[in-house]
Parts: C-alpha cells; structure tokens; sequence
C-alpha cells in the first residue's frame, strides 16, 4: 500500500536523523572541560584569514592545557563556522549557545556578522567577546553582554588621522572602498577629516568583494590626480589594487587599514605596495615589547617558523582575555546562568598587558587602550617591510613620499 | 487515488507526530532546524509551483524571499507595523515582482528565461547592497522585532520568540499552503499548468491563456516565497543582501530535485532532508577537517538527475506501483 | 595627455577580449548542442589552476605560453569526459531543465571541490613582465594586458579560420544550424558533439589563464565569467559564434564606461541589464541566434 510504504520510509528517516544527530552529543566525560565558543569563517573566502587567527588562539589555548588548564579543567575551544554569513553565523552561535553550552563566545570576523551574532548573544544572555571587526555599531547598541577586544574604527583610524593633520595635510583626497559596512564606516571618518583639514574631496568610488578588475576605478581616479587616495580593502583585492595602479602608471598615497597586509598580500603584491600606508597592529613592529617579542618567538616555535600576523595576534589577545575573565570569575557552578553573568561581570574589569597593548574594556564593552599605530611599506634590500612611521617616539622609519613608477 | 482503510489514521498519526516535535525533543537547537525546515518548505513548495507544475525554470526565487524579508522588516521597523500585518504585506510586495518576472516568461523558456531570473535576482540584490540608506546595505537590517506575543491577560501571553512557539506558527503555515497546493493542483488551473509545461502551443490552441496563466502562477509562487522572508525576518531578526545570493537559489533548487520535482511531497522531503542532512554533515566535516558539504551537494544534486530523476518520492512511486511510468 | 575616455574603453576591449574567448565556447555548445553549461566559467577556473601550477615547473614566457597549451589541453580532457558521462546521457531523454539543473550540480560540485583541492587563499599567474607598464600617447596598460588581448584575438582569428576553412568546422556549423540534415549529408553527429564540447570547454580554459593573468586565481572565480559569457551569448545571439565575438568586447566597453560614467557600484549589473533589454526587446540578439532544438 502506497501510503502505508511511504510512512514507514519517513519514520525510517526520521529515526536515522534523530540518532545522527544525538549521536553527536556522546562525548568522554571525566573533568569535563571548560567550553568556550569561538566562530569564525572557516570555510568560504575568507577562510586563511580565520585560520590565522585560530593559530593565535591554539597558542594560548595549548599554553594554558599544557599546565593543567584551570581548576584541573582543559580549556575546549569549540568552533561555529559562520562562512563569513550572518544567517549561517547566528546558526551557528545558537548552536554553541544552546548545545555546546558555552560559557562565552570569542572569535568572530566581520562586522555585518558580528553585528548579528552579538545581537543573539545579548539575547541569549551569554557573553561574547568580538576578536575582529570595526564597526561600532557592535558596541553601541547598548548590550552588556558584547564586548570586543579589537579597536573600532574610529580608534583604528585615529593614528593615522593624526599624522594625516598633522604632518601630510593633502590638499585632494578620493576614496575607494570595499562596499560594506568596513568600507562605509571608515569613508564616513576620513570624509569628515578631508573636511576638517580644508582637503579637497575628489571622488567616491566603491567596489565588491571578490572583484578582480580595478582598472576602471583607477584609470577615473588617475585623471584626477588626488595626494592621497584612502583604500578600505581585504588582503586580495588591497594587492590587486596595487598591481594595477602599477600597471595604469597612477600614483598616490595610499592609506588603508591594517587588516589588509598579511602574508598573502605581500606575496600577491610583491613590490608593488611600496609606500602604500596603513593603520596597523601588526604584533612584530612592537618586538621592544617583551611581551610581543615573546608571543612571537612561541609563535615561531609552534608553527615552524610562521611569522604571525595582525589576526593572529588579535586571536591570541581574545582567547587569553576570555581565559583571564573566567579565572577571575572562579570555579564554574554548574549554573550555565550564574556561570555566564559572572563572566560577563569579570570582563568588564579586566586589564592586561598582551600582544596589542594593554586591553580594558569602557562602559560599552568597547576596548579603548590599544592603539593602532600609522605604517608604510617600504623596501629593505627589495622585500617590503611594514614601518611606524609616527609619532617621532615611536617610529621605526621616517615617511618616504611615494615616487613616480619609472623612479622606482 | 487510492483511498485504503489504513490512510487516515496513518495521516491523523503523522500529523499529531508533527505537532508533538518540538514537546518530545527538547533540544533547542533541533527545534531551530525545524522551524528553518518549516521555511525551506514554504520555498521549496512555492518553487516546485513553478518549474514542477508550470516547466518555468525560476533561478532568482530568492529575490522573492528577499523583497518579503526586507519589505516586512521595514515596515515594522519605520513604521511600527505589526509583524503579523507584515507577514501578508511581505508577500504581496513579493507577490507585485513576481508578476514582473512573469511577464518576460511569455516570450521566454528555458536558458532565456533562467537567465533573465538571474540578472533580475542579481540586480535586486545589488540594489539591496547599494541602497544604504534604506537597507543599511551589506550591514543588514538588525533588531528586527519578533511576531508580536498575543495578550490575553496580564499574566498570560504567548510569545513567538522561542523555537518551539515559532515551529508551530509556521506549521500552520505550511499545512495551509500544502492544503491550499494540492486544490490548486488538482484544479482546472493545475491541470492547464501542466498543460502548458508539457507542450505551451498546443495548449494555447485548445483556448488556455498562457500568459494569464503564468502571471498568476508567478503570483502565487512570489507570495508564498516573499511570506517565507518575512516570517525568516521576524524570527532570525536580521537580514541582509546575502540572502539574495545566486547559491541561495541553488540550495532551494537542490531540495526540490532531491525530494522530488513536480510532485506534492518531494519539496517537503527535500526541505527537511536537506537541512537536517547539512547539520548532520556539519558533524562529519569536524570529523574529517576539511569542508566537504557543499561538494556533497553538488554531488548530491548530479547522482539526482542521472539516476533519480524524479528524487526521493519518485522512487517511492516506482517501488509502490512499479508499473506506472511517472510521464517522463 | 591622457584621454580617460580612451583609457577606459582599452580597459573595457582588453576584459572585453577575454569574455569574447570564453563567450565563444559557451555559444558553441549551444548551438551545436542545445545545452546551456553554467558551469563554464569553471572550466575557465580550472585552466587557470592549470597554469598556476604548470608555471612552477617552467617559470618566464616559455611557462606562461606553455601553461596556455597545458590549460586548454587539460581542460578539454576535462570537457570530453564531462560531455561524454554527463551530458550525453541526458540528451535525449530529458528536458531543457535537467540539462540546467545538471550544469548547476557542477558548478557546485566543482567550484567546492577547486576550494577543497586548491584552498582558498588567491594566487597569481606569474606576469613574464614583471607588471612593466607600457605607456602609449592617450592611455596606458601593462604589456602583459596587451599580450592577453593580441593572443585572444590571435585565438579568435585562428578558431573563425578553423569554422570556415575546415571540413571539421564547416561540419560543426552545420550541425548548428541542423542537426538533421547534417547527419543525413553524413556527418557523425556524436563526433561533432564530443570535438564540440572539448573545442568550447578548450577555449573556456584560454580563457581561464589570460583572466588569471590579468586579475587574480580563486576557486570562486568561476561564477563572474559564467554569467558574463552568458550576457554576451544571449547579446550576440545564442549560438551564433561572431555575436559571441562582438558582443564579448561590446559588454566589455559598456561596462567600463558604464562604470565610469554612470555607477561604479552598479558596474557588475550593466551586464544583466543588457540582458534583460536584449531579451525583452531584441530576443534573438543583435546578429540573430539559432532555433531552439
């Protein structure tokens, strides 16, 4: 009988599903461990970018287990993938939330993302601290269970502002941007600088991610021969931008935000990227810092002579922050709630020194004692190297004013 | 059809299952995944309307979903409209460019029309991304508020946050819909629709108006998919121009294959399938450390078409009536 | 002196040239065969993969020439065994929309599998020329863009000689045009078929490596030429080769200047616009296309 046929086969079905599914929650249970969540896009486009960062972590996470985690417990990182899309990330949050029963939720890249996973956060009353993203929509909603250990970008871009004001005063600026919230956020900014410094507002141009072709913007943007052009841009599209203005003969100084140069973009770019500038946190420009200079050398030590990079450094920071915040906040209870609150209690206290500076949070969760600092790339026997440039204190390098192609 | 003795108490049975889901399975998540599964049905079922009955191949349906998703977010959030009145004025806003898309698919088929749909889901999305000040572009739209609770005493109320409040409403949905389906189906407008799939010329000679046809039809499935949105909207309370993506279409698209094209069920079976199957790969990718889902997809979707080409309850239908041919 | 108005339409003819090449392949198959591939673009994708790790074997130009045979070979293998286990069954028994749905499968499969094999991290052709710029009076490009056009239109000249002075191509117009008839003048239809894909696919994988010259190698790189072959398929006429051929550098001026001129951030839609106009208002294209089936 047709139907009779068909109900057994779904009853079936059902069942597999079921058991697939609780067959996921088997787990040994000794000292159970301390779970934490961690998303990030980890697989999709951006995946290098979040498996930099998840090296950062492991350091810290495999430091603390090798002594005995706290209380006897290991340290669980338990990693949601949010491919880089918000319906996927508050999937995927939900999920540690309500069946991994983390404690906290750290990691996290993107703004659009972030924004909507650190909603369900304060929802679900459970605490996240944001690893990567500058908006400031994501601390200024107001939620007190949101925080975030990387600067927004007002902060990001201050450095640079600074020196922008103080030192370079363009007289003609034009904008070309990632078309997102990243790029949006920081045109707003430096828009209200040019006005403020009397520069010259050429032109916005804009750009999708995964675009590869840029010869159109650049050519319109060569004709108008602006001082500086500002670039929010990811690691791909920073390095082809580059290349291509080589290749259209256009000239300018370049001024993005840190994010963009990893090591892939300096692969991509080769020398292309020379004197382009950048707000950054890059952990190997501040090796006086000991406790830089020894993130590094375990850094080195662990994954075989891997430099680290800005993400990794901003994992690492994460992961050890959230560590911090539940050794202050005492052995867990067993009370997902009280556990959780207390957590988000010992977050807002915190203060210590790590890889980017010295992290505390102010009232809305926002991390505001790191300072990102203005670089530029500039070649030491042909490689290109990252440089502070100011303030006088603190730089590495004077700045070098960009030269036209066939000097170079 | 066939109408046995055992039919209605295995129907009455199935559907107290169904209700008693979400009280059996605490699990909140696996109640996210079924109401996620309530929506997927809505899409896949407003989908099959059009390319299983009609033989229109619609690659933007996702469009659909978006301009419902958006439509109701911002009316509850500029206006202060209900939810609950944003839930139907979602789909008739999706319902309004459903109509627009039907009228190239008079003079287009196949290839022609699929890659209008695409250009014409693609510039809707851009324009999403584009428009900042009204769609916060890439940002998304966030604190979208949920279906308003029901006050029936100052202690008493129903909320719709929760999985388990939210699975039932769409339930009731998508037993509407499915109900509302087989009478449309098994109508004389059903009939013309598979009429028209089958051979457009021959039934324009009988006296079938197949543009009339087809603009309804499209109506039709650009509600159901726009309602879909808005209820996705006000339960997840965030939406963005992704959901608008090219591969949002082709998911849709690989559950109706799966589970069966042009039949009542199969976009049902393969809603459900799929999202439980995701999870359930989700595991196994943990498990191998490399990505393989959507490999598994794109797999999953060609084995379809060589050798299950009328998916999973297809192949019901072969094991339980081996002699009937299913027409193609 | 620079012209911006020059420079963007030698912007748009050099991107232009590259969609014309795998435009052509996608307009082949259809015609002779009636399938709409979406997954050509990742043929395209796969070339430059190809390329990327033939050139670590052969650096300079004797690499970057040799991965451009090494691409086209390659996936022209990859296209005869898609063709012939995929496609082919289908053919006869199905209908316009499985064929689709069974590119759209591999697409998927492939564009995943390339992020699986591959990772997902960009990488780069090699540029022989080191990015040299070549700065002629009213615009300048790199050399290397002017390589990929001269060889793309090389390849076109070279596969427009092949159709008409051949047995072989005069054969495959033919079966373009009618399949009936043709295999009644005694031209093996499966043959054709096969020599079809494999040519079409071929050229997707040229196509591939210039792109992955000009811009960059990503597993998702695939979708973009996928869909812009199609705006200049459907503008030039579906199946309808020289369309294909003028229709490739049309799209690609109009979006350049359409992007300098009008919308940066709508650059990308001006492709689906054309073809929504075209179908709305010129369905058969601006050279006419072929009956379908």
């Amino acid at each position: 009988m047709k139907a009779s046929i068909q109900f057994k086969w779904c009853l079936l079905v059902a069942l597999c599903f079921t058991v697939l599914f609780y067959g996921t929650r088997i787990k040994a249970a000794e000292q159970p461990p301390i779970p934490v969540g961690i998303l990030g896009p980890f697989t999709g486009s951006l995946a290098f970018n979040a498996e930099e960062m998840k090296k950062g972590m492991m350091l810290a996470v495999d430091e603390i287990n090798a002594k005995g985690g706290l209380w006897g417990r290991k340290i669980e990182l338990i990693f949601g993938d949010t491919e880089a899309k918000p319906d996927k990330g508050v999937a995927a949050v939900k999920k540690l939330i309500t069946r991994d029963k983390v404690l906290v939720v750290g990691g996290g890249y993107a703004s659009s993302v972030n924004i909507a996973t650190s909603e369900v956060c304060q929802n679900e009353k459970t605490p996240i601290v944001v690893a990567i993203a500058i908006s400031p929509t994501i601390t200024s909603r107001g939620f007190d269970y949101v925080f975030r250990t990387s600067p927004n970008s007002p902060q990001f871009l201050a450095g640079v502002n600074d020196w922008l004001e103080r030192m370079k005063k363009p007289k003609t600026v034009a904008f070309l941007m990632e078309n997102t919230d990243y790029g949006r956020d920081g045109e707003k900014i430096w828009s209200a600088l040019s006005k403020k410094i009397g520069a010259q507002e050429l032109a916005h141009l804009y750009f999708e991610i995964g675009d590869t072709d840029f010869t159109t913007q650049i050519s319109k943007l060569k004709e108008l021969k602006p001082e500086v052009t500002f670039n929010i841009a990811s690691t791909t599209e920073a390095a082809l931008i580059q290349k291509q203005a080589k290749e259209l003969n256009f000239v300018t100084q370049w001024i993005g935000v840190g994010g963009q140069f990893t090591e892939a973009y300096f692969k991509m770019a080769g020398t292309t990227c020379q004197y382009a500038m950048g707000s950054s946190l890059e952990p190997t420009l501040a090796m006086k810092n000991p406790v830089v200079a020894e993130f590094v050398k375990r850094y080195e030590v662990k994954y075989q002579k891997a430099r680290p990079g800005i993400f990794s450094s901003q994992g690492y920071d994460n992961i050890m922050v959230i560590m911090d915040a539940i050794k202050r906040a005492g052995k867990p209870t067993g009370d997902l709630q009280v556990d959780r609150d207390r957590i988000r209690d010992t977050l807002r206290k915190t203060s210590i020194e790590l890889t980017q500076g010295k992290i505390e949070f102010d009232k809305t969760g926002q991390v505001y004692t790191v300072v990102p600092s203005p670089v530029q790339v500039q070649l030491v026997d042909g490689k290109p190297q990252l440089f502070i440039i100011y303030p006088p204190g603190r730089a590495g390098a004077p700045y070098q004013a960009p030269l036209p192609w066939d000097k170079r | 059809m066939n109408r046995g003795p055992f039919k209605l108490p295995l129907i009455i049975v199935g559907i107290l299952i169904v209700f008693a889901f979400p009280l059996i399975i605490r699990d909140r998540y696996f109640q996210h995944l079924l109401v996620l599964s309530g929506i997927f049905i809505l899409l896949t079922s407003s989908w099959n309307l059009l390319a299983g009955y009609s033989g229109l191949l619609n690659l933007g349906h996702a469009a659909f979903f978006g301009i419902g998703g958006y439509s109701s977010a911002l009316f509850a959030l500029k206006l202060n409209l209900s939810p609950w009145i944003g839930l139907p004025l979602g789909g008739t806003a999706a319902s309004i460019f459903g109509i627009l898309l039907g009228i190239p698919s008079f003079r287009l088929s196949g290839p022609y029309l699929a890659i209008t749909t695409i250009g014409f889901c693609e510039i809707l999305r851009l324009v999403a991304m584009n428009w900042v000040s009204l769609t916060r572009g890439s940002l998304g739209l966030y604190g979208i508020p949920p279906l308003t609770p029901f006050r029936f005493s100052t202690n008493f109320s129903i909320q719709f946050v929760s999985e388990q409040n939210a699975y039932y409403v769409i339930l009731i949905f998508v037993f509407l819909t499915l109900i509302l389906l087989n009478r449309l189906i098994h109508s004389e407008f059903g009939i013309g629709l598979e009429s028209i799939r089958e051979d457009e010329l021959g039934s324009q000679s009988i006296g079938i108006d197949t543009s009339r046809y087809k603009l309804t039809v499209f109506m039709i499935s650009a509600f159901l998919a726009g309602f879909a949105g808005s209820f996705y909207a006000h339960y997840v309370r965030f939406i963005s121009p992704e959901m608008m993506a090219l591969g949002e279409t082709f998911g849709i698209l690989t559950m109706v294959m799966v589970g069966g094209l042009g039949t009542l069920l199969g976009p049902v079976v393969g809603a459900v399938l799929l999202t439980f199957l995701s999870e359930g790969l989700r595991f196994l990718e943990d498990f191998v450390k490399i990505d393989i889902r959507f490999v598994i997809y794109g797999g999953l979707l060609i084995a379809t078409i060589l050798f299950m080409r009328n998916g999973i309850v297809g192949l019901f239908k072969k094991v339980a009536k081996p002699s009937e041919s299913n027409g193609r | 002196m620079e012209s911006l108005f020059l420079q963007q339409v030698l912007n748009g003819l050099i991107v232009g040239s590259v969609y014309s090449l795998i435009a052509i392949g996608l307009t082949m198959i259809f015609g002779v065969m009636r399938i709409s591939n979406f997954a050509h673009g990742d043929f395209s994708m796969l070339g430059a993969y190809f390329a990327i790790y033939f050139v670590v074997l052969l650096s300079g130009w004797a690499g970057w020439v040799g991965s451009l045979v090494v691409a086209a070979v390659g996936v022209g293998l990859i296209g005869f065994f898609v063709e012939r286990f995929l496609f082919r069954p289908l053919l006869t028994r199905w209908t316009d929309i499985d064929i689709i749905m069974l590119s759209i499968g591999l697409f998927i499969l492939l564009e995943n599998g390339a992020r699986l094999f591959f990772g997902a991290a960009p990488k780069m052709i090699p540029d022989p020329f080191q990015s040299k710029t070549v700065n002629l009076l009213l615009f300048s490009t790199s050399e290397i863009r002017l390589i990929c056009l001269l060889f793309s239109c090389i390849a076109i000249f070279l596969l427009q000689l092949f159709l008409t002075k051949t047995k072989t191509g005069v054969a495959i117009r033919a079966t373009s045009q009618n399949r009936n008839a043709a295999a009644l003048m005694g031209i093996n239809i499966s043959y054709i078929y096969s020599l079809t894909f494999v040519v079409g696919s071929a050229l997707a994988g040229l196509g591939g490596v210039l792109y992955g010259t000009i811009f960059a190698v990503f597993p998702m790189m695939g979708a973009m030429p996928t869909l812009k072959a199609f705006a200049v398929t459907i503008l030039g006429g579906m199946g309808n080769i020289r369309g294909a051929i003028f229709g490739g550098f049309i799209l690609g001026v109009a979006e350049t200047l359409g992007g300098n001129y009008v919308s940066m951030q709508y650059k990308n839609a001006i492709g689906f616009v054309i073809i929504i106009l075209v179908l709305l208002i010129i369905p058969q294209g601006l050279f006419g296309g072929v009956e379908k089936k």
